[in-house]
């Protein structure tokens, strides 16, 4: 009895990390409001203090870096807002490669998966499955100008404050675009 | 005399800006921090012009606490008055309160403020909190980035502290001066990023101004440089300054040149 509540435990855990794992990928980060190589390499030394981030390719020219995630590794994606604003500058733009297992989203456009909560502005009562990349349109992922656009469109509360109430809880949405 | 060298500013500043700079001015600081939690630390050697020739040593800290706040140390040394000796330390702080961004260009604005000590005696009614007098400093700093050209604008208001009790007799008293300077610097070489480990090359050129609001005196000094930031992450400074126009005697950094080097080390503190 005990051997089996172990394995089921050990199924759990390990079905648990590797839906985790396939979460998001991989992302392609502009970032805005620098030009020269020193300020590319601030930024970089300062997503590189993120655990989830395995490796940082930088294009100089654009201001492009192509991040890749630890398997096994919660991505936060608000922590590399926050260290790129750290370093001095903004995200212009994040495209995230996430890995939707089977995902329904429903008529208003949500989606849940794992514990992150989407909202996707241009779909709507499909199904995802496998990876797909999404720009990720909250504030300060984009320009202020393009927020601000957005949000005249969107008319919508989740989009202006990045949060919601999810099952009677406060939960964060980031919104996507497909 | 004095419109014709704001003419002339104004036409370089201009062909500076169809060509294409960076922001990390020599004899001025930009509205932009080091990345939060950054160390850097400096050396600069001042050489000064006047008489056999003076120089002054400038070892200086810069920390980072967040993306907002920085603060300068500097500590003077200076064979001015006779043996090389210290003569004193500044604290200088920046608060960035404006940060617009956009691809490839950014606008910024900063509140500074700066606090000096000096024990040299004071020969001239210019103030130099940069070693040469006690006082304090506040002022404001405007930088907008477009593309490889950056342009800054710098105002501020100086007082000098210790007024009597420093002044050698027979010079003119110290007491405040309204400074300002507009600056820009263009990234010249690399044409084309490959790495980090190209070699940035940088010209700037900077004009810097004081006036003495108690009688109207004032100078201003044009202030070209040369940079080179190699790793991305070590910079070393060529500059010269030179006074085009004023009537304020006797400074002492009205000619001079600036060599520096400045070594960072990003995202370090705790």
């Amino acid at each position: 009895m005990k051997t089996i509540k172990y394995f089921i435990l050990f199924v759990a855990l390990f079905a648990g990390r590797n839906t985790f794992a396939q979460q998001i990928s991989k992302a392609e980060l502009q970032v805005n409001g620098l030009t020269c190589s020193m300020c590319s390499r601030a930024t970089e030394t300062s997503l590189k203090s993120l655990g989830f981030i395995q490796t940082i390719t930088p294009d100089l020219n654009r201001n492009i870096f192509v991040l890749t995630f630890k398997r096994g590794q919660q991505v936060n994606i608000d922590q590399i807002r926050d260290k790129v604003e750290d370093a001095g500058f903004s995200i212009g733009d994040l495209s995230a490669t996430i890995n939707f297992n089977r995902t329904v989203i429903d008529e208003a456009g949500m989606a849940q998966l794992g514990n992150m909560a989407f909202k996707f502005t241009n779909a709507r009562s499909r199904v995802l499955d496998g990876p797909v990349t999404a720009r990720i349109l909250d504030k300060n992922f984009i320009s202020p100008s393009a927020f601000k656009k957005n949000a005249a469109q969107l008319k919508s509360d989740s989009y202006l404050s990045g949060k919601g109430v999810i099952r009677g809880k406060e939960t964060r949405i980031v919104h996507l675009s497909i | 005399m004095r419109y014709t060298f704001f003419a002339v500013a104004v036409l370089l500043l201009s062909v500076s800006l169809r060509a294409k700079a960076q922001e990390l001015y020599v004899f001025t600081e930009p509205a932009s921090n080091m990345p939060a939690k950054s160390l850097g630390l400096r050396l600069t050697n001042e050489g000064i012009f006047r008489g056999k020739g003076m120089n002054r040593t400038i070892p200086e800290v810069m920390l980072s606490f967040n993306k907002e706040l920085m603060i300068h140390v500097q500590g003077f040394l200076s064979d001015m008055d006779g043996n090389y000796r210290l003569e004193g330390g500044s604290v200088y702080a920046k608060y960035r309160f404006l940060s617009i961004d956009d691809a490839q260009r950014h606008l910024r604005m900063a509140a500074f403020g700066r606090l000096s000590t000096s024990r040299r005696p004071t020969y001239t009614e210019d103030i130099n909190l940069e070693g040469d007098n006690s006082g304090a400093q506040a002022g404001l700093v405007v930088t907008q980035l477009l593309h490889k050209l950056a342009l800054s604008g710098t105002a501020g208001y100086t007082r000098a502290f210790d007024r009597e009790s420093r002044r050698l007799a027979g010079t003119t008293q110290p007491d405040e001066m309204i400074t300002y300077s507009l600056s820009s610097g263009y990234l010249v070489l690399p044409v084309r990023y490959k790495n980090y480990n190209q070699p940035n090359f940088n010209v700037y050129f900077e004009m810097l101004g004081k006036t003495n609001p108690a009688n109207g005196n004032s100078y201003l000094d044009f202030a070209p440089a040369l940079q080179v930031i190699l790793n991305s992450r070590t910079r070393i400074d060529l500059g010269y300054r030179f006074q085009v126009s004023g009537d304020i005697n006797d400074r002492f950094n009205q000619n001079m040149y600036l060599l520096r080097a400045e070594f960072n080390f990003f995202n370090v503190l705790k």
